[in-house]
């Protein structure tokens, strides 16, 4: 169907006979020919007259050009929906609360559709937006106001990532109504929750219709359970007919994705489960569980400590001489738990008064009575008790052991013939199964257990004459584990193995998670929120900090958005999530329609196509063939020079320059390493910190390359970003010269390991890579870049130079070296900077910041700056360092 | 001055091609001509003549002198050169050529005027250059002095006001296709001189034959009015007619004066047209 915005223009096809008529009486210029007899030509009688006429299909062309002009600016357009009749201004209510995130791009569609059409029917219109608004402003109807105007305020419409408040609309609905009474047509895109409020008034004023997603279910991710070796996940949904499947993703802090779980959802099911199960080192990485190819905050779970953390108590034996070096009961343990898990001590009723997933007693018998009680409770109720043998143990044996023990034995020493014993290997049923046992280990001393049925089942670890070394028992929702040896280097040298460590390891990450509740009332600030569409994104102005108790119970709002809170200034690790799917009830189905609406379905909307621009450009097509045509006609063309005008009105195709010439424009290169995946980075990092570098300064770098030295010629570029791969092999000799070259002629070379500060262990390998690889190079004397060192205060003025990391040091040469205008050749850190400044094709970044926040992302690409400045400039604002001197100068 | 120094080494330096070319075209027409030897007529002896007191000593002819006991003076053969004028047309409407032809008719005019002139100067003879310097261009290596001269010459017809040698034969290259009077005045003030004359008329293929069809408008080169012809190829046999009217008259003028006419078309060689107009200068 097609439908003429400007019907009125199409009258003027009624003048096209006249022009048909003009055109046929009007004969052709005559051909100019230039003659020298034309002396002999003057005053020849004419004989007769030739048919002097514009010629058929030249006049059919410009008829053609004529009508197709008129029909053009009449602006058809093809296939409109149904054009929404009725009287009055046109009222576009937009729900945008979570459920409209997953199809936003059609309701956006959906609803710039209904303004186009409005705009041709001159009709104003306005827009109710059924959420509040970021800064917390309750819904309001804008307009109404030319529909065309419209437009720019529905553009920048988002999805809330909080529900929609249908009584605030209601009521901003009938104070619009009141200064603005009479019909109305009313067009509801909805989310399809309950909406009555607004439907009421709305039927009253005039036709209303309907628009909502059919097919598409609204899905929730609720809070996952942390159970000791598994996540399990919980998704909710409107009912289906037909069995689906949905998909949730365990990603880390910096977007990687660790675990796929997948939930069959059965017909007219409203939740499924399933569990996801991590490999128990990585699982503590996980912050963010979501579901596959679905946007919304909805459906985003942020994982906070309380899945996480898992403080551990420590009790000896004996508190004196308990961290004795080498010889104290916890020294071992201390140095082995450290690294992973927050470590307390105190007394046991000091201990337990704070949540603790693991209590290690090394060496210490419980008390019967009061204490065993509360020690059973608190394993009954989750808790992970980890205790060492000892003398102390061996003699007085308690109830909370997981086996009964019966003696002590020696093996090996001076009054017995036994040998020491070793480890052997693990069943692949204990949780320790994995771990690679060293040969050397030996066990002296360890106290036996007394045989039973159960003790096999129990045994997570034995000695290679198949006494049980590590024994555990399950108890209530917590679990007991005994380790037959001192904690102590005394009994054994397994406390001096690296096994020690990942054993104890294993045994922290199979206790349950506790939540870490700080100390009092402390308010939480937002430091990161999620937006509509379950993107990381900085808090939105009006979000306000939550009491610590109150999180809990907290629906997300414009006051308090779904996200990160944390206690600001304070531990910066330590943060809370508040979700949006955990606070949300199971979604409602449909809502049933008022029976007068007229309901449209959202997915088969038609598109519309403005015809007109192509009318109008057919039109312009055939007027110039017409012009050429007359010019022939009139002789006044060469069809070789017109040709040769045409080609060169063509886009110099032959012309362009070999695909990204270096010598053509400044721009920053990068050296392949061999690996895809970080040539990629590499790419994407150098092309997004050029973008930033073309934003914020006046220099103009285009899109980046990949060199391969010795092979690319390097003159071109100020500046080379190496990111070091671990497995790089070192460069040839030709590209060692080529790179020596580079420095020497003033090059810069900014090597990257990807590993420093808080990114330490991201890349092992990559430093002995490093060295491997600049052996050969002519690397001067290095030394830390120092505060007033030019690379920054190049553009702006940088105390720390983060990327995706933080924290390390960043190298550059010690000497000032006059020859190269003090420019340091090498710049050598581990920030993976290329991380940071990454963006995708839709300029978004790629990878979290570590430790994160939106100020580090700042940081590190105000770092790229200043490093393309330096690279730019040299020295030029280490002139400053004159300053002083000059105003004193001056001064005198 | 430095740009007068520019525009003659700009011209010189397209000059040699037309001076060989002109030399090629001489040279076959020399051969089928006379077909002997050359010999140089200013150069032929004469006789001996016994010393005389007042004779200068260099005169002295001393090897003719050694084989006898007088002293003879070496006396040559009195030359009296005959001088040509040579006239080329190069207005606006010699500059013109048609698709039907590779070369302008000035171009054409200018060809055969050197390589006639390169006969003339092989032949001894003067040749002067209407208009140009005021001398005459003597001796085999004058040809491209001469070419230079005709490059630089400006285009007039000549006039009353050039100082000629009497009884010099003129040359004129044009073609003539200004009013019949015109051309018939410059003549007969020539021929009043007097001069014996000769008219080559340099046509281009195109307007002998009007190859033109349809609706045209016909622009002169002289600033003319245009001509609105409605179909050209209706008018073609009777604007053959009037083109040989202006001929009969030109011939017509050209035998009441004593002179001789010819046409040229540029279409064909210019070899052809050469050596009519050698064989109607070499009986003289």
């Amino acid at each position: 169907m097609i439908v003429f915005a400007a019907p009125w223009l199409l009258l003027a096809l009624l003048g096209l006979p006249l022009l048909y008529w003009l055109l046929r009486v009007t004969p052709p210029q005559p051909r100019a020919q230039s003659f020298p007899a034309i002396e002999l030509l003057r005053d020849l009688p004419v004989t007769e007259e030739s048919p002097a006429r514009t010629p058929w299909w030249v006049l059919l062309m410009r008829l053609a050009a004529a009508a197709l002009l008129i029909l053009g600016l009449a602006r058809p357009v093809w296939g409109p929906g149904a054009e929404s009749e009725g009287p009055g201004p046109l009222l576009l209510v937009m729900d945008d609360g979570w459920a409209a995130a997953p199809d936003w791009a059609p309701r956006m569609a959906a609803g710039l559709a209904a303004l186009d059409r409005a705009a041709r029917q001159a009709r104003p219109a306005a827009l109710l937006a059924t959420a509040p608004t970021e800064t917390a402003a309750p819904p309001r109807v804008l307009g109404p106001m030319p529909a065309a105007d419209l437009r720019s305020r529905l553009l920048v419409l988002r999805p809330k990532p909080w529900p929609t408040d249908p009584h605030a609309a209601a009521q901003a609905l009938s104070e619009w109504r009141a200064a603005h009474p009479g019909p109305l047509t009313s067009l509801h895109i909805t989310d399809g929750l309950e909406a009555a409020l607004l439907h009421g008034p709305l039927t009253a004023a005039g036709p209303l219709s309907l628009m909502r997603s059919q097919e598409r279910p609204r899905r929730i991710l609720a809070a996952p359970r942390a159970e000791p070796d598994r996540l399990h996940v919980t998704l909710r949904q409107t009912p289906l007919p037909i069995a689906s499947q949905a998909a949730v993703l365990a990603r880390t802090a910096d977007g990687r994705a660790l675990a796929r779980a997948v939930l069959a959802i059965p017909p007219s099911a409203t939740e499924a489960t399933a569990a996801l199960e991590l490999p128990l080192e990585i699982r503590n990485q996980v912050v963010r569980l979501e579901i596959e190819n679905e946007a919304g905050a909805a459906a985003v779970a942020l994982l906070d400590e309380r899945f996480r953390r898992r403080p551990v108590g420590l009790l000896p034996g004996a508190e004196e001489g308990a961290d004795a070096p080498l010889i104290g009961d916890l020294f071992y343990l201390d140095r082995a738990l450290a690294p992973f898990a927050e470590l307390r001590r105190g007394t046991l009723d000091a201990l337990l008064a704070r949540p603790i997933a693991v209590l290690v007693l090394a060496d210490r018998p419980v008390a019967p009575g009061r204490e065993e009680q509360l020690l059973s409770q608190w394993v009954q109720a989750g808790g992970t008790l980890l205790r060492f043998a000892g003398s102390r143990v061996a003699e007085r044996p308690d109830a909370l052991l997981p086996v009964p023990l019966r003696a002590e034995r020696a093996l090996g020493g001076g009054l017995t013939w036994e040998q020491p014993q070793s480890l052997a290997g693990f069943a692949d049923t204990s949780p320790f199964a994995g771990l690679i046992v060293p040969a050397e280990i030996a066990i002296e001393r360890q106290v036996l257990a007394e045989p039973s049925p159960r003790l096999a089942e129990r045994s997570w670890a034995r000695l290679s004459d198949g006494t049980p070394l590590v024994t555990a028992e399950t108890r209530g929702q917590g679990r007991i584990i005994l380790f037959h040896i001192t904690a102590t280097a005394e009994w054994s040298n397994l406390p001096l193995s690296g096994l020690f460590v990942q054993m104890l390891r294993r045994v922290v990450a199979l206790s349950a998670g506790v939540a870490g509740v700080p100390e009092g009332e402390a308010a939480l600030a937002p430091v990161e929120s999620l937006d509509g569409f379950g993107r990381a994104v900085p808090p939105p102005p009006a979000a306000a900090a939550i009491a610590a108790p109150a999180l809990e119970s907290t629906i997300p709002s414009p006051r308090h958005p779904p996200g990160w809170y944390g206690i600001p200034g304070a531990d910066s690790a330590y943060r809370r999530a508040l979700n949006l799917g955990a606070a949300l009830s199971h979604p409602q189905p449909l809502a049933p329609a008022p029976p007068d609406a007229r309901l449209l379905p959202l997915e088969s909307l038609p598109t519309e196509r403005d015809l007109g621009p192509w009318l109008l450009a057919v039109a312009l097509v055939l007027l110039a063939a017409d012009l050429l045509v007359s010019l022939r006609l009139r002789g006044l063309l060469v069809w070789r020079a017109a040709a040769l005008a045409l080609a060169l009105a063509l886009p110099a195709q032959a012309q362009t320059a070999p695909e990204g010439a270096p010598a053509l424009a400044t721009r920053l290169a990068y050296v392949v390493s061999g690996d895809e995946a970080l040539d990629e980075l590499q790419r994407q990092g150098l092309a997004g910190l050029s973008d930033f570098v073309n934003r914020r300064t006046a220099a103009a770098l285009a899109e980046p390359m990949a060199v391969v030295p010795g092979e690319s010629d390097l003159a071109m570029f100020p500046l080379l970003y190496w990111a070091i791969s671990p497995n790089a092999a070192p460069p040839s000799a030709a590209a060692l010269a080529a790179l020596n070259a580079f420095m020497r002629n003033g090059g810069i070379i900014l090597f990257d390991t990807r590993d420093d500060g808080s990114g330490e262990g991201f890349s092992p390998g990559s430093r002995a890579a490093l060295r491997r690889i600049t052996q050969g190079l002519a690397i001067p004397a290095l030394a830390p870049v120092a505060e007033d060192h030019v690379l920054r205060r190049a553009f702006y003025l940088l105390h720390e130079l983060p990327g995706r990391f933080a924290g390390g040091q960043v190298w550059a040469a010690r000497d000032q070296d006059r020859a190269n205008d003090s420019v340091s050749p090498v710049i050598i850190g581990g920030h993976d900077w290329a991380g940071a400044w990454a963006v995708d094709g839709r300029g978004q970044n790629l990878h979290a910041a570590i430790p994160g926040g939106t100020r580090q992302r700042i940081l590190a690409y105000r770092f790229g700056v200043n490093l393309v400045i330096y690279a730019l400039t040299g020295n030029y604002k280490g002139d400053q360092v004159h300053v002083p001197a000059i105003l004193e100068r001056l001064g005198q | 001055m430095p740009s007068a120094v520019l525009r003659a080494e700009a011209l010189g330096a397209h000059l040699p091609p037309l001076v060989v070319e002109a030399e090629r075209v001489a040279s076959t027409v020399m051969q089928g001509v006379h077909g002997r030897r050359r010999a140089g007529m200013g150069d032929s002896f004469w006789q001996f003549r016994p010393y005389l007191a007042g004779d200068a000593a260099a005169r002295v002819d001393w090897r003719q002198s050694a084989k006898a006991e007088r002293l003879y003076l070496r006396e040559t053969e009195w030359e009296a050169a005959q001088s040509v004028v040579l006239w080329r047309d190069g207005g606006p409407r010699m500059q013109w050529r048609s698709h039907l032809a590779e070369v302008t008719k000035k171009e054409r005019a200018s060809l055969l005027l050197l390589a006639l002139a390169a006969l003339l100067l092989r032949g001894g003879e003067r040749v002067r250059l209407l208009p140009g310097p005021p001398r005459s261009f003597q001796g085999r290596g004058a040809l491209p002095a001469l070419a230079e001269a005709l490059a630089l010459a400006p285009e007039a017809s000549p006039s009353a006001a050039d100082a000629l040698p009497r009884h010099a034969r003129i040359v004129m290259f044009s073609d003539f296709l200004g009013p019949l009077e015109e051309t018939r005045a410059i003549a007969a003030q020539l021929a009043a001189r007097p001069l014996s004359g000769r008219l080559l008329q340099i046509m281009d293929p195109a307007e002998e034959s009007l190859p033109y069809a349809g609706r045209r408008r016909f622009e002169g080169l002289l600033g003319e009015l245009p001509a609105i012809l409605p179909r050209v190829e209706a008018v073609r046999d009777l604007y053959a007619a009037r083109l040989a009217a202006q001929r009969a008259g030109l011939a017509d003028m050209a035998g009441g004066l004593g002179w001789s006419f010819s046409t040229h078309r540029t279409d064909a060689r210019p070899e052809t047209a050469l050596l009519a107009l050698w064989q109607g200068l070499a009986p003289a």
